[in-house]
């Protein structure tokens, strides 16, 4: 019993190390929120520009390198697109590795969420479309309005797991320098030789977030449901 | 004229679903077209507002070329009912009815929920208002769908089979209510199985076997003295 409380001792309040883990939480947090964000525009962006070339024929350029794009991202580790954006891309900049950690992990899910709406839209009935077009509405009017929502409803559970992921892979964020999560555990279990409670302490940390975002996507999938009901 | 068909060809791959169709449309006809499955009918209706790009041939509106340019300009005036009422499952009844019109700026959003109301008081639905698509019958879905497409003020209609989707006992207040519809001055062109709705609605008939048009003319010549064998062996199949 003495042993495990030297342990925790060691480990959380020796040299007011858990200090390292709030620093951990908030990066793990910082980068995940901000990613998420990113990661959602862009590959919202991405796929409606895709599909805007599928329905219509135009903006075939920028739809192919759209395509370039899902298609790089999702064939290259994340651990490597982080190293080149840091180490290559940015290696001469004074960009602080957290913007970098945001930019990789947002740009990575990006291609994630990309295929993710574009499987919604390809789900709706195309009777949908042609509905609207009959009513005059337009590509865009006809995708705020009727696709882009309908398709929400019937991804949200992918899209919640894409979010989960990317909130787990920041971990490797500590490979460029940042005091995230992992790192925090890592350091302080260099200092006392003990894994016990950094790593079950870091894991718990992860847990909890992830519990609480698949709360919350849960609580938006049953906001959702009567559109899936039909 | 409100509708020139000229030598209309539409093929899907190597198959032609319509071989050189020639048709003209009167404004505030009343038309059915008849005939057996894979006969064109419904290409045919589809290519009158662009959901289908003819292959060869020309479709004019008011006598220009129906294209893309035109189609955009004008606005919803080609409505459409479709089999399976394509009403947007993500919206209300009311919402459904006033998306379009709204968002198009053909009236104000106040205007634009009076006029639902007035039309959804007319089907008897004015208590579906708030309800969800998913919470209707077919035969409400059918008659929700047809008040939409009346609320963007349209010059034509075209029914692309509305009742076959449909439960035998809900056929009626569809028709009915395309038979009160068709009192406006709205043209519109029903492809239908029911062919006594047929009788009791078209000022024309139109008969398509097999990608043309086998036979057309008033519901009296088409019914009762059917011209060709084709015709008089599909209305014996089908009585």
């Amino acid at each position: 019993m003495s042993d495990l409380w030297d342990s925790f001792y060691q480990t959380f309040i020796f040299e007011n190390r858990y200090l390292y883990f709030l620093e951990g939480i908030k990066f793990t947090l910082i980068i995940s929120f901000f990613s998420i964000v990113l990661g959602l525009l862009l590959g919202i962006a991405v796929s409606i520009i895709r599909d805007y070339y599928k329905q219509t024929g135009k903006l075939f350029l920028l739809s192919k390198l759209c395509d370039i794009y899902v298609y790089v991202i999702r064939g290259t580790p994340t651990l490597l697109q982080l190293m080149i954006l840091y180490y290559v891309v940015f290696k001469t900049s004074t960009l602080s590795p957290i913007i970098v950690g945001i930019l990789t992990f947002g740009i990575n899910s990006g291609a994630y969420v990309a295929e993710i709406f574009r499987a919604g839209y390809d789900g709706i009935d195309k009777g949908q479309r042609e509905a609207a077009k009959t009513l005059g509405l337009d590509y865009l009017k006809t995708m705020v309005h009727i696709i882009f929502p309908q398709s929400l409803a019937k991804i949200f559970p992918a899209l919640g797991n894409e979010i989960i992921t990317l909130v787990k892979e920041t971990s490797i964020a500590g490979y460029v320098g940042i005091i995230e999560l992992i790192k925090a555990a890592d350091i302080i279990s260099s200092r006392t030789y003990d894994y016990f409670f950094p790593l079950i302490v870091a894991a718990l940390v992860y847990l909890f977030l992830t519990f609480i975002l698949s709360k919350v996507m849960k609580f938006g999938e049953r906001k959702l449901n009567h559109v899936i009901s039909s | 004229m409100l509708y020139q068909v000229k030598k209309l060809v539409k093929k899907f791959g190597k198959i032609s679903v319509l071989k050189n169709i020639n048709l003209e449309i009167e404004e505030n006809e009343k038309i059915v077209i008849i005939g057996p499955s894979g006969s064109g009918k419904s290409t045919l209706l589809r290519c009158l507002n662009m959901l289908e790009k003819p292959t060869s041939g020309c479709v004019y509106y008011h006598g220009k070329v129906l294209n893309d340019k035109l189609y955009k300009s004008i606005q919803g005036k080609i409505g459409m009912v479709f089999q399976n009422y394509q009403l947007f499952d993500n919206l209300t009844v009311i919402d459904n009815l006033t998306l379009a019109p709204v968002l198009n700026k053909l009236m104000s959003k106040g205007e634009a929920i009076n006029k639902a109301r007035k039309y959804l008081r007319q089907i008897h639905l004015e208590d579906k208002e708030t309800c969800y698509p998913s919470d209707l019958s077919g035969g409400q879905k059918q008659r929700v769908a047809i008040i939409r497409s009346l609320m963007v003020n349209p010059e034509v209609i075209l029914f692309d089979e509305p009742t076959s989707a449909l439960d035998p006992e809900m056929i009626g207040e569809v028709l009915s209510l395309i038979m009160e519809v068709s009192r406006e001055k709205i043209t519109m062109i029903v492809v239908t199985h029911e062919l006594n709705f047929a009788q009791e609605f078209a000022t024309r008939v139109i008969f398509m076997d097999n990608g043309k048009i086998v036979e057309e003319g008033t519901k009296e010549q088409m019914f009762k003295h059917p011209k060709t064998n084709r015709l008089q062996r599909f209305l014996n199949n089908i009585q």
